[in-house]
């Protein structure tokens, strides 16, 4: 189950329905937003968004790189778009697996490959601008 | 004229000062061919020249990779999701 929504997400229902009796171990990665400070100033919230549907497209496609290289019974993998205050969650990643080991390793390279191939961008507001993660473009004003 | 539509997401919308705009596009053409298009509309784009990525109808596209009218290509700032 690969979603991208934009409301808050319900982490404990994606959880227990990745519950299977075939699987004894599920690994769960939640992302939240962290808040840093600078100057003085601080971070008020986060705000995502993404190109869809490919997007949508690559959470498939890293599930499909999970079933090659891992035995999972379930992959599941939530995020956030639009503003996400600070300390919720922006992205929830589940793997239910047979085994403990692979259920771990798999929640891992999902979160990693995520972060590598899937068109979605963050940026910072803070209280006197924003800043986009990963490029040098903001509208904060000099300090 | 054929066109392609060009999105901009994150810092490349910002930069460009648009989400979505059209260019024209010749027969035979590549990726590499929009980009000096690109940065003559919006020139604020070509700071982030080294940084991005580009997508043709949603998926990852190299320069050399071709692009007809009709097609949607996307330019893509190092993505930052989790």
């Amino acid at each position: 189950m690969f979603r991208i929504v934009e409301k808050p997400i319900e982490v404990g229902a994606i959880v227990t329905e990745a519950f299977r009796p075939d699987c004894g171990a599920v690994a769960t990665f939640v992302g939240t937003t962290r808040i840093d400070e600078s100057s003085g100033a601080s971070v008020k919230y986060l705000e995502y968004e993404a190109y869809r549907p490919m997007a949508d497209r690559k959470l498939e496609e890293i599930g499909a790189e999970i079933r090659d290289r891992w035995e999972v019974g379930e992959v599941r993998i939530v995020h956030r778009l639009g503003r996400v205050d600070p300390g919720e969650p922006s992205v929830v990643i589940v793997v239910a697996a047979p085994r403990r080991g692979p259920a771990f390793e798999a929640s891992r390279y999902a979160i990693e490959r995520i972060k590598e191939i899937v068109p979605i961008w963050k940026r910072e507001i803070w209280s006197d601008g924003y800043v986009w993660v990963g490029s040098q473009v903001d509208t904060r004003s000099p300090v | 004229m054929s066109k392609v539509t060009v999105l901009f997401f994150g810092a490349a919308a910002d930069q460009a000062g648009a989400r979505q705009i059209e260019v024209p596009v010749g027969d035979r053409a590549k990726l590499a061919e929009i980009w000096p298009v690109l940065t003559d509309m919006h020139p604020g784009l070509a700071p982030l020249r080294d940084t991005l990525a580009f997508a043709v109808n949603g998926e990852y596209a190299r320069m050399e990779d071709a692009v007809s009218a009709g097609d949607e290509v996307a330019v893509l700032p190092p993505v930052s999701g989790g």
